[in-house]
């Protein structure tokens, strides 16, 4: 039986029945059948929860004469990604704000979690910031072709015609690497504060890890906002239309 | 004062000898080439991460300090660039990680 943190172990007792039961159907022998749910899938169906919530708080709150709290910060941060999005991708932008807010709400939430005693970041293994780079990347091929339809496919070939057999390969490696850098960033910033962190903790117990837990806040913060701002830096790639 | 950090050169010099109460290298299985070279290139990419991230900041104070009507954009460009020199040398660090036992 794995180590698990007090919330997968509710989550497992009520569901690994199915979960393994679900695994199994499509051929996948989990390692530990009693505990099929990891640590890092239990805390982000948490951050899901928690942020299913808010949302609905604060959509049930809304109103034009007497903004509460929630709204105010809800509407700066949608204000935020919106002016950025705006600056970076020009007109037209509103209609990917809904998506860049959501990433960057979970991402925000899956690396400040790990802060809370009892709880660690999904973020710090490194399947988590996969998903999220695998789901940046699709959408901003989803938009490019949306926006371009198969046009899209030219954005590839370079500005030359007569280069497309050189810049092809280049460009579709480029457009992969996207996706791992976008990955690497993430999980190695997340992973190297927790480690920064036990470092520090078994060498001077009482103090200085409380600096490196206020660094590790910052650099959360920092690296959501970094994420969001390269997917929509793609996406201005994706969707800009040469004057 | 100039008694006091003479004493303290002198102290300072004297912990040059503790290699001496380190252990005599056991090769039994063999030197851990693998762990040297992960500390080398940490550091190497650390230091040039810093050298490269040194002169962005530096080109941005200054970008700054002769348009400041044009704060947000040197201010994006600044982090956008910083983070993708600092994610150069996190891949090094995460090669550390899966490679060394």
């Amino acid at each position: 039986m794995p180590e698990q943190l007090w919330f997968t172990h509710i989550l497992n007792n009520l569901f690994a029945c199915q979960v393994t039961g679900l695994l199994r159907a499509v051929h996948f022998e989990p390692k530990y059948p009693q505990a099929p749910i990891a640590n890092s899938a239990a805390m982000e169906f948490l951050v899901f929860l928690i942020l299913i919530v808010l949302f609905a708080a604060v959509r049930s709150r809304l109103s034009v004469d007497k903004p509460g709290a929630l709204q105010h910060i809800f509407e700066g941060a949608h204000g935020f990604v919106n002016g950025q999005s705006e600056e970076i991708i020009g007109h037209h932008s509103e209609g990917y704000t809904p998506f860049l807010m959501a990433l960057g709400c979970f991402i925000l939430l899956c690396n400040l979690i790990g802060l809370v005693p009892g709880f660690e970041s999904p973020t710090a293994v490194p399947v988590v910031p996969l998903g999220c780079a695998i789901c940046a990347f699709f959408y901003y091929q989803a938009q490019g072709f949306k926006h371009s339809g198969i046009a899209y496919l030219k954005h590839f070939a370079g500005p030359m015609p007569l280069l497309a057999p050189l810049m092809v390969p280049i460009e579709l490696i480029s457009h992969l690497a996207r996706m791992l850098s976008l990955t690497i960033r993430l999980y190695a910033n997340m992973f190297a504060g927790d480690m920064v962190t036990l470092v520090f903790f078994s060498l001077v117990p009482i103090g200085v890890p409380i600096v490196f837990l206020g660094l590790h806040i910052g650099v959360s913060l920092l690296q959501t906002y970094i994420f969001v701002l390269l997917t929509t830096v793609y996406l201005a790639g994706a969707v800009a239309e040469e004057h | 004062m100039r008694r006091l950090s003479n004493l303290f050169l002198m102290l300072s010099m004297l912990s040059f000898a503790v290699p001496a109460l380190a252990q005599t290298g056991e090769a039994s299985m063999g030197v851990n080439w693998v762990a040297i070279a992960a500390g080398f290139s940490m550091a190497f990419a650390s230091g040039i991460c810093a050298l490269a991230q040194g002169k962005a900041t530096a080109a941005a104070a200054e970008g700054l300090a002769r348009n400041p009507a044009a704060r947000p954009g040197i201010q994006l460009a600044l982090i956008l660039g910083l983070a993708l020199i600092e994610s150069l040398a996190l891949y090094t660090l995460v090669i550390i990680f899966a490679k060394v036992k």
